[in-house]
């Protein structure tokens, strides 16, 4: 099955919140309180109960004010670092590239949050569980539409084959240079390449992404070369043990005898 | 049973002379044991009752519990998306915050009271039939221009109350939906 994401095209999008609200319904994620902070942008980060959130970004540039939204999620990386980092093995992937959590076997333990080069897991107090997007793998095995996709009313989000999605975004960029010069598409390497596909108007710095999000190598290092071979260890320990066995054995026979030859001298 | 030093080892040899035969399958297993909870059930197309656009929705309901309610993708004017409001259309009516029943509070009064439907239903009628009554505008002077451009005033009928706020919402436009 080829990777399946979506494509963000944050130039379409009007900041409407239909995809957030459409996540909470599909869900069943309650809603929280918030607070007036000088800022369109409701919900001020992603929470537990929020998987996905639309960030209001403001700029003004020669005199004029740019307004940037985007929508804010989980990535879906190709080489998924909380996938690596999870001692329940309670993270996989779909046959799509879907990104998914096993709630059963999730213990709350948070290093997927702190392995995450995009900052999203987040701890859900109430059920001792980290929480994130899963890009809806019930709905996208019946045929339909992620829930935040079928929501969008300008067509900013796209459902399709990575690969495709790309190319549309590769297009767009293409079209958008003249008016903005520095669009980009972002998702397309960054930590290795994500399931989720941007085309971004302007620098990611201004939609408050990274430019290069990176993965600790301490994490890469123990979880790519020192953990895969830790298993070895129990069998390398339980080969050793045999041996032992066989060898004392065979060594205990002469000892035996030795032993005898003690007494008869004691 | 009694095990001696020399057969646990030998248990405990064979078991682990076994494990890499049974697999170390650290594979993760797969996961999301959340359904798809719309399966098999009939959506019931409805209207957004928000704004004057007139959304088309649809309603996944089973044992008088709505499931989902999503955007009609066989609507021609939203066909499928919904916004912020239309999406929340689902705690309309699954939400502990809502009136269970209508509450009055009769004029001067300090205190809500509980009142069935009927009640309320006829309190409107009669209440907007009066305001109507006592305010309807049947003839009003407006100014436009005559073939010579200069301003002249003619009587129109306009048949209206200004006293009741109009409600202009997409319930009372759902024949616009039903292409």
């Amino acid at each position: 099955m080829p990777n399946k994401g979506y494509l963000v095209d944050t130039s379409k999008c009007i900041g409407c919140r239909g995809c957030v609200v459409a996540c909470k319904q599909w869900n069943q994620l309650p809603a929280e309180r918030t607070s007036f902070k000088g800022t369109y942008q409701t919900v001020p980060d992603l929470t537990a109960n929020n998987y996905t959130i639309v960030t209001f970004h403001e700029y003004e540039e020669d005199g004029q004010i740019k307004w940037y939204f985007t929508k804010r999620q989980c990535m879906h990386c190709l080489d998924p670092v909380c996938l690596k980092v999870c001692p329940q093995k309670a993270i996989s992937k779909t046959d799509t590239g879907a990104v998914v959590r096993d709630r059963e076997k999730c213990v709350g333990c948070q290093y997927c949050a702190a392995a995450c080069p995009f900052h999203v897991p987040r701890y859900d107090k109430v059920n001792d569980k980290e929480t994130k997007c899963s890009l809806c793998p019930e709905r996208t095995a019946e045929g339909e539409l992620p829930a935040c996709v079928k929501a969008c009313i300008t067509g900013a989000l796209q459902y399709g084959d990575r690969d495709q999605l790309l190319a549309i975004a590769n297009k767009r960029v293409s079209e958008l240079k003249a008016e903005y010069p520095n669009a980009n598409v972002y998702g397309d390497k960054q930590a290795g390449g994500t399931n989720i596909i941007y085309v971004l108007a302007d620098k990611p710095e201004k939609y408050g992404f990274e430019e290069d999000p990176k993965v600790s190598i301490a994490i890469t290092a123990w979880q790519d070369i020192i953990q895969p071979y830790f298993p070895w260890l129990i069998a390398l320990t339980g080969a050793v043990s045999v041996f032992s066995f066989f060898s004392t054995r065979l060594l205990g026979v002469g000892k035996e005898k030795a032993h005898e030859g003690e007494g008869i001298h004691g | 049973m009694k095990v001696t030093r020399r057969e646990f080892l030998k248990i405990s040899g064979a078991a682990v002379a076994a494990l890499p035969v049974l697999g170390f399958d650290l594979k993760p297993a797969m996961a999301e044991a959340r359904g798809f909870r719309i399966k098999n059930i009939k959506p019931v197309p409805s209207i957004c009752p928000y704004c004057g656009c007139g959304c088309g929705l649809v309603v996944y309901a089973a044992d008088g519990k709505v499931l989902s309610t999503e955007g009609d993708p066989d609507n021609p004017i939203n066909q499928g998306s919904t916004c912020a409001k239309g999406a929340s259309v689902y705690q309309l009516h699954d939400n502990p915050r809502r009136m269970p029943k209508p509450l009055y509070r009769a004029p001067y009064s300090d205190h809500w009271e509980e009142k069935d439907w009927d009640w309320v239903f006829n309190e409107i009628a009669k209440r907007i039939k009066k305001t109507r009554d006592e305010t309807f505008i049947t003839k009003e002077k407006v100014t436009t221009k005559d073939e010579t451009g200069a301003d002249k005033e003619i009587e129109i009928t306009v048949n209206r109350t200004d006293a009741i706020a109009t409600l202009g919402g997409a319930a009372l436009e759902r024949m616009l939906s039903l292409f």
